[in-house]
């Protein structure tokens, strides 16, 4: 006998049928895993060591400065912990990252025992100490990008979590109420859909005094949130016609269980697929902004930012290939999601697929 | 008329007092339910008959205050007998409004296919209808949400629980509407064509099944379709409504024995006879032509003035009997004829013999 299933059980069945969807679902796990073990994967802080008697994880600094233990600012490590740890407790041991290289800054000679300084300038192609090259600076590209990651993670998701919070809210109050509360949403809506969002965010950024990617996730979301709420409002229009819908007011029920209980639900899978596209062009938007130079400031990395280190000497093709790859797969991953969800959601291609 | 005039009569569980509920289209004010006055006892079941467009449903919708925009109740009252004295449903607030839904009042629905949310279980969806009235444990909703499918005797109702609507066949998921319906055992169930989406042997489960739940937990019906044949069946008191207005009410078996409203007897006239086949010399079934009642019920926007049906009626025509000038000129009053027998004709009782069906079949 079949087991009983629900509607996202039976849309994930057919999700899981798509190869491309699937292979994309992959790709994006691992990005996540990626940028969860950034510290672990590339960096010149030890992911675990033994100071003094006690255990310390100095790779967690990488997250947040403030979450790098005291004791080593104390003891005067200045952020060179190989050499340190030896001269400094004999004792100590230390696991260190999978790659011993900084994303932020040029590991100077000698700071891994016997190794050289890496190179700068155009003398920093790919190599088997430098997998994916290094920049002008000298920075490891490997390292830079595994812990940008994280920021093409973050503002896909940041972003669009902002702006389907804001979509969905607003799209409901004007589909579910209509009269003039849709008449204020619609127009709000309409409004903010003529804002240029790369022209605001330029703006936005020569104005404020220290620009952090926040500000431009902020930005994306609250731009970009027109196109789900004006889905979610013909979605609420249409659901609210229902005859569940009536079924349940009949019931007793009050109008914010049945937008949150009886229509969401239902409205949420064409929903979620505009939002789907949405992470993969906030992050076609980061890293264009970053290759133009208004990214994230030069201590953090972004796929992007190595793209526009590229721009004065396109000899180094290495850091355009790499990054410029990256964000590719990226946002070809997200599209393929955004497409086997509308696929294995809409009930039109559903039937049509059987 | 009023319940205070007639001691020894009980208040009636729910008196409709001269609805009126309209539309309001870009074509104008669209009155689909006119004046429409109906009262149900505890524990009886009043069925309220016409053809589709004549506002039966938009009645059933009024008293729950779900009819939608641009449809708005327009006048009358709407009252509910409670432990308190009769509320006005048409001016109740809101919050008030809720726990009469689903609480007092639980309401089946005609399209079972598309009456539950797709995406929760069958025992949620129960489960929530209790919720909504009853202060009570989720696991305690359950058990009850498990012991209404039981009475309402879906099969195999522990598997059932966890199933969603798209695994349960029509007859199932009205069954589960029943269910839902009777939850928070309202005193009133308003049944919208409940089995008009039903194949005929679901039909007659399901109606057998309303009337064994009426006789043990005492709830009354109020049971809206087109089918003459289901109210034979299965209720106390008639009414029939036509353009919008009750056009006779009487108890179903004096309504069926001496239909007196030239529109009812039209409707009695048309139910295909059984009896009245007979065999050829070839033993080929001959069937008398169905009888119809000629012309469109008219859509609101050209309700025709006096009296609604008189287009259509034959006496009106002159073809039968002593019918006039006033079936055009004046609205006839809802008028009782006989003792708890009214009619909305102004010619009733004196069409002359035969009342009946016969004169249609002449």
């Amino acid at each position: 006998m079949e087991r009983s299933h629900g509607f996202w059980a039976d849309a994930w069945r057919r999700y899981r049928r798509r190869p491309l969807g699937m292979l994309a679902l992959v790709f994006v796990g691992f990005l996540v895993l990626v940028a969860a073990l950034a510290p672990a994967i590339a960096g010149t802080k030890p992911v675990l060591c033994r100071y003094k008697g006690r255990i310390y994880a100095p790779c967690l600094g990488y997250f947040d400065r403030r979450l790098e233990p005291a004791i080593f600012a104390k003891d005067k490590f200045r952020g060179t912990y190989p050499k340190n740890l030896a001269e400094k407790d004999p004792q100590s041991w230390a696991i260190w990252p999978l790659f011993f290289q900084d994303p932020y800054r040029s590991v100077r000679a000698d700071e891994w025992p016997g190794r050289p300084e890496n190179p700068a300038m155009d003398q920093g192609r790919p190599s088997r100490m430098h997998l994916f090259g290094t920049d002008q600076a000298g920075v490891d590209v490997l390292a830079k990008m595994v812990h940008g990651t994280t920021v093409a993670l973050l503002v896909g998701f940041v972003s669009m979590g902002i702006a389907g919070s804001i979509g969905i809210v607003v799209g409901a109050l004007g589909g579910y109420f209509g009269g003039w509360i849709d008449m204020v949403t619609s127009r709000v809506t309409e409004i903010v859909m003529c804002v240029p969002t790369l022209v605001l965010i330029l703006a936005v950024l020569a104005l404020i005094e220290k620009p952090t990617i926040w500000h431009t996730m902020a930005i994306i979301g609250l731009t970009g949130w027109t196109g789900i709420a004006r889905l979610t409002r013909g979605e609420f229009l249409r659901l609210k016609a229902s005859e569940y819908v009536t079924a349940a007011r009949a019931a007793g029920a009050g109008p914010w269980r049945i937008m949150l209980r009886h229509i969401l639900p239902n409205a949420l899978a064409p929903i979620l697929v505009p939002i789907t596209f949405g992470i993969a062009s906030a992050i076609l938007t980061e890293s264009g902004l970053s290759f133009l130079g208004f990214g994230p400031p030069p201590p953090s990395a972004s796929w992007g930012s190595i793209l526009n280190g590229a721009r004065s000497n396109l000899g180094m093709w290495w850091l355009v290939f790499f990054p410029g790859t990256a964000i590719f797969l990226t946002v070809l991953a997200y599209n393929l999601v955004g497409e086997g969800l509308q696929e294995a959601t809409d009930p039109r291609l559903r039937e049509a697929r059987k | 008329m009023t319940a205070t005039a007639a001691p020894d009569r009980v208040a009636p569980l729910l008196e409709i007092r001269d609805l009126v509920t309209a539309f309001d289209t870009p074509a104008g004010r669209v009155p689909a339910v006119d004046g429409v006055s109906l009262s149900i006892a505890r524990g009886r079941t009043l069925g309220l008959v016409g053809e589709s467009g004549c506002g039966k449903s938009v009645t059933a919708m009024s008293i729950l205050r779900l009819v939608a925009a641009p449809g708005r109740i327009e006048s009358g009252a709407i009252l509910l007998d409670g432990p308190a004295g009769a509320v006005d449903l048409v001016s109740l607030a809101e919050p008030e409004l809720r726990r009469v839904r689903g609480g007092r009042i639980g309401m089946i629905f005609q399209e079972p296919m598309t009456s539950l949310n797709p995406v929760f279980t069958v025992g949620d969806q129960v489960a929530e209808a209790v919720l909504l009235h009853r202060r009570c444990s989720r696991a305690a909703a359950r058990e009850r949400a498990l012991e209404m499918l039981q009475l309402v005797r879906l099969a195999d109702p522990e598997r059932r629980l966890d199933e969603y609507p798209h695994q349960l066949s029509g007859g199932m998921r009205q069954r589960v509407m029943i269910a839902m319906a009777l939850a928070c055992e309202p005193d009133l169930v308003i049944a919208d064509e409940p089995t008009t989406a039903l194949d005929v042997t679901i039909q007659a489960q399901i109606l057998e099944l309303l009337a064994d739940l009426r006789r043990r937990l005492g709830t009354a019906i109020l049971l809206i379709t087109h089918d003459l044949g289901v109210v034979a069946e299965t209720c106390d008191e008639v009414a029939v409504m036509y353009a919008g207005r009750i056009v006779e009410r009487a108890p179903a078996a004096e309504l069926f024995r001496r239909p007196l409203h030239p529109y009812t007897i039209g409707l009695l006239a048309a139910r295909p006879n059984p009896d009245a086949v007979h065999h050829d010399a070839d033993g080929r079934a001959v069937r008398p032509p169905l009888v119809t009642i000629p012309g469109m019920v008219p859509p609101p926007q050209h309700f025709p003035a006096g009296c609604r049906f008189h287009p259509r009626c034959r006496y009106a025509r002159g073809e039968a009997t002593a019918a006039g000038p006033a079936c055009s000129a004046a609205v006839p009053d809802l008028r009782e004829v006989e003792p708890g027998h009214f009619v909305r004709c102004h010619y009733a009782g004196d069409l002359g013999p035969p009342h009946a069906v016969e004169a249609f079949r002449a």
